[in-house]
């Protein structure tokens, strides 16, 4: 486990004014439908932010706040999406028990799995959460009769929403779909904020902290790295899920080992010490994604020059900088 | 009864012998110190009493229940706690959450996802006690790293203090500092025994330190004990001086 | 039926020296400087290609020897050009540059190269096959065990004989204390890359002589190489032949009996090694955490 003293990269643990920055992240948010399309983007393109937002947050509890690498949590949110699509093509059509499959499924395998690796530290836990989701990535490649193999889940889309007074259209009213995918990220994002106030959440940035102090103060270390991860699963789960509905379809490569590294990247570059970093790393990545691969055919070499370009120069992160920009 | 009884510990690592049978016994409310040349095992004989690994022979009772297999955190939870050679805290927090986090861990909320009104008024009295009793109030919001290493060695013994521990084990608590802050460390130490009445084992190099605060030393070299008593006898027994001077040929 | 397992095996032990060759690259890279390389495939492929282009020169076997070198030159020039920069910080920034790095040489090589696969030829004696009962053994199948062999008793003899092998061998285990030696870690970092990158070259000379050249030939050794490492112990280079092997063969003889799970066998043997004996076959205790 990395302490200050081998990390060379240090940042405070909570940003200087953490409500400010809420707030202009939500204003932002409960906006966009009306200065997207001004910009020339598109709906369906924050949402999409939204999805890998909420995944590298998710992602980011053990990266930034438990310092624990997992380099595949693809696989969770892959596992989430097929389990939304499964759920909405064999077992109901209905959208909020399709989130409660894909978070099923992806939580609980991600929990088993999380008990083998516990004891796991630094490359060899990201090795070994690489190797286990490319088996996630090669069964759901494999079992062409339940998930359509290479082509992916089709023949699936969300249901609207019934609220008992009221039906709610998300499944062609794109803007209310929008609403939806940010109802559902507030309410995920602002778990994610309490359990890190908890006192649950306080021994795990203890044990990124100094695992050693971390024991002697009597915390079992590897049952909370176990639990910390089973809930980033859950929740990166409830990303993919959500990245289900978005596209009415589950691809396979939602799964692969790629999608973990641009997880992993979204999250560095956006801040892992900042709550919200991962999510203005989404963005970042989302945007500079889509306008590069509209430009060229060669998008590949732009996205690892992007991988190379942060760890070598802003290993911060955005928020990074400029929460070390205020303090001074 | 002893709070601590260490029966012919001894640790091998292959085929050298860190700790050679070596028994001792510490008094609740005792100071004891543990000294002896580099290599004597010191460091050896604290990670077993701490659990940080087990003897290859030998027993250690803990107020009268035997710890010798028991993982750190059942000897934790038991009521022993320790500090480190090198200082271990959690840097990027500052003192406060250090803190908070032994009180929590000591209350049992550590995996709580929620805790009321009442709790945290609990928690926050556990923080303070230790911030006054170590002498940090003023430092409380810094962030540990920042601190001068003498304070960081307070901090790290105030959180250790949150466990309410029946055995504090300190770990050369002045390594590497200066006049100053051995001062304050050790009247630190001080204050912890003679008013607290904490037991409390340490190590150390220092010996004005060790001769004025220990009711008791035990000497090691070697992997064995060497010697045992008060700071008078050890000053005047010739084993002593003869591990720690050479012979005086 | 005997000649099917043996066509299996065969194929087997040929595919598990492509993850040896990979795997024993990575192994050493992981262990000294605490680096995944994810671009490792890539090295591999860069390998195959740089033959390719020097062929027409220098010939086969000219290709053979130079290919490997340049490969490794490679390796030595981004070692000391980006991953040494982010040894003294927190891992996730090398697996990331690795990862990035990885992108970017997949899509040089199918800018330069195109993205279709590209036939190589290899020597006419080294083409024909052993016999006409076993057709599937051809010389240069022979010929390629053959000189995996040699490169790993190679590679073991380097370490065990040579001041810098056995250096590396020393910082693996201790790397602070053969600095205070006054060894220069950084250089040694650096020529562990260029042996590793070098193995990855070799195999990717080698693979393109079976199975021809495209962008991301590597990638589908990349992940049985990290499970020959789990499989056969982190910290152990003996553990990591041996995890190479056996995941090579057992997926050739599940082929046997039953095709359709070959690439599931191999992650079913790691999950069995996790499961009973978490450090691997050969791993040491503790090295894993």
């Amino acid at each position: 486990m990395s302490t200050a003293t081998t990390t060379a990269v240090t940042t405070p643990v909570m940003p200087a004014r953490p409500w400010l920055t809420t707030a202009i992240i939500f204003a932002a948010l409960l906006t966009v439908p009306v200065w997207l399309p001004m910009l020339g983007g598109y709906t369906a393109l924050a949402g999409r932010v939204l999805v890998l937002g909420l995944a590298a947050m998710s992602f980011n509890l053990l990266l930034g706040f438990t310092g624990v690498m997992s380099f595949g949590h693809a696989a969770y949110f892959g596992l989430g999406a097929y389990g939304a699509g499964l759920t909405l093509k064999y077992i109901a059509p209905s959208t909020p028990l399709a989130m409660v499959g894909g978070v099923l499924l992806g939580g609980i395998l991600g929990s088993l799995f999380g008990r083998l690796i516990a004891q796991r530290r630094g490359v060899y836990f990201a090795m070994v959460t690489v190797a286990f989701g490319q088996i996630a990535f090669y069964v759901t490649y494999s079992w062409d009769s339940l998930t359509g193999g290479y082509d992916g889940l089709r023949g699936f889309s969300r249901a609207p929403l019934n609220l008992g007074f009221t039906t709610i259209d998300i499944t062609n009213n794109s803007t209310y779909f929008y609403y939806f995918l940010l109802f559902v990220f507030a309410v995920a994002t602002g778990l994610q904020a309490l359990l890190l106030a908890s006192p649950f959440g306080r021994t795990l940035v203890a044990i990124r902290e100094n695992e050693r102090r971390a024991r002697f103060l009597g915390i079992p270390i590897e049952r909370h790295i176990w639990m910390s991860f089973s809930i980033s699963c859950c929740f990166t789960a409830l990303a993919g899920a959500l990245y289900a509905l978005l596209n009415n379809f589950a691809d396979p490569m939602g799964l692969h080992y790629s999608l973990s590294g641009e997880i992993v990247i979204m999250t560095v570059m956006g801040g892992m010490r900042a709550f919200w970093g991962p999510l203005i790393g989404a963005a970042l990545f989302v945007v500079l994604q889509d306008y590069i691969s509209s430009m060229t055919v060669n998008w590949m070499s732009f996205v690892g020059l992007i991988f190379v370009l942060v760890v070598l120069f802003f290993p911060r992160g955005l928020l990074g900088m400029l929460q070390k920009g205020t303090e001074k | 009864m002893s709070m601590l009884d260490i029966r012919n510990v001894t640790k091998q690592f292959g085929s050298l012998v860190a700790v050679n049978s070596v028994s001792m016994q510490v008094a609740a409310g005792e100071l004891r110190a543990i000294i002896g040349p580099n290599g004597a095992g010191k460091t050896t004989f604290f990670n077993m009493i701490s659990g940080f690994f087990s003897p290859t022979a030998g027993d250690i009772v803990f107020d009268g229940t035997t710890v010798t297999k028991l993982a750190v955190a059942e000897r934790v939870a038991m009521g022993m706690a320790r500090t480190f050679q090198i200082t271990e805290i959690f840097p990027e927090l500052t003192v406060r959450e250090n803190i908070r986090i032994g009180v929590e861990s000591a209350l049992g909320l550590r995996q709580r996802f929620w805790i009321g009104a009442a709790q945290k008024a609990a928690v926050n009295r556990g923080i303070d006690e230790a911030l006054i009793l170590t002498g940090l109030t003023v430092n409380a919001d810094r962030l540990v790293g920042e601190l001068s290493h003498g304070d960081q060695r307070a901090a790290e013994i105030a959180t250790a203090l949150t466990l309410k521990p029946r055995l504090l084990l300190l770990d050369e608590p002045t390594a590497g500092m200066g006049e100053h802050e051995t001062y304050a460390v050790a009247n630190l130490i001080r204050r912890l025994h003679k008013n607290s009445a904490y037991t409390i084992v340490l190590i150390e190099h220092d010996m004005r330190v060790v001769f004025n605060l220990a009711d008791k030393i035990t000497v090691l070299g070697e992997g064995k004990m060497l010697a045992e008593g008060t700071p008078d006898e050890i000053a005047a027994n010739p084993i002593v001086q003869e591990a720690y001077l050479g012979k005086a040929e | 039926m005997l000649q099917l397992v043996l066509y299996n095996v065969t194929n087997g032990l040929i595919i598990g020296a492509f993850y040896v060759l990979m795997a024993l690259g990575l192994s050493l890279i992981l262990n000294l400087s605490n680096v995944i390389n994810f671009a490792h495939g890539n090295f591999l492929a860069l390998g195959g290609y740089i033959a390719f282009v020097l062929t027409p020169f220098l010939g086969y076997w000219g290709a053979l020897i130079v290919s490997p070198l340049i490969t490794a030159l490679f390796g030595f020039a981004i070692e000391r050009l980006m991953i040494r920069r982010v040894y003294s910080r927190d891992p996730v920034y090398s697996l990331l540059l690795t990862f990035g790095l990885a992108f970017i040489m997949q899509d040089a090589c199918r800018y330069i190269w195109g993205p279709s696969g590209l036939q190589t030829s290899i020597p006419d004696i080294l083409s024909a096959p052993l016999s006409a009962d076993l057709f599937f053994i051809t010389w240069y199948r022979i010929f390629m065990v053959a000189l995996v062999i040699a490169a790993v008793s190679g590679l073991f003899a380097f370490l065990r004989f040579t001041r810098v092998g056995i250096r590396i061998r020393a910082g693996t285990l201790d790397l602070d204390t053969v600095s205070i030696l006054g060894v220069n870690v950084g250089m040694l970092r650096s020529l562990n890359f260029a042996v590793g990158s070098l193995l990855a070259g070799l195999a990717g000379v080698l693979a393109a002589g079976q199975v021809g050249l495209n962008p991301n030939m590597g990638d589908d050794l990349l992940m049985p190489s990290f499970i020959a490492i789990i499989v056969g112990g982190v910290g152990s280079l003996t553990g990591t032949l041996c995890g190479g092997l056996l995941i090579g063969v057992a997926g050739a003889l599940t082929t046997v009996f039953w095709p359709a799970a070959s690439e599931a066998v191999i992650y079913v043997i790691m999950l069995v090694v996790l499961i009973l004996r978490p450090r691997g076959l050969m791993g040491q205790e503790g090295m894993m955490s």
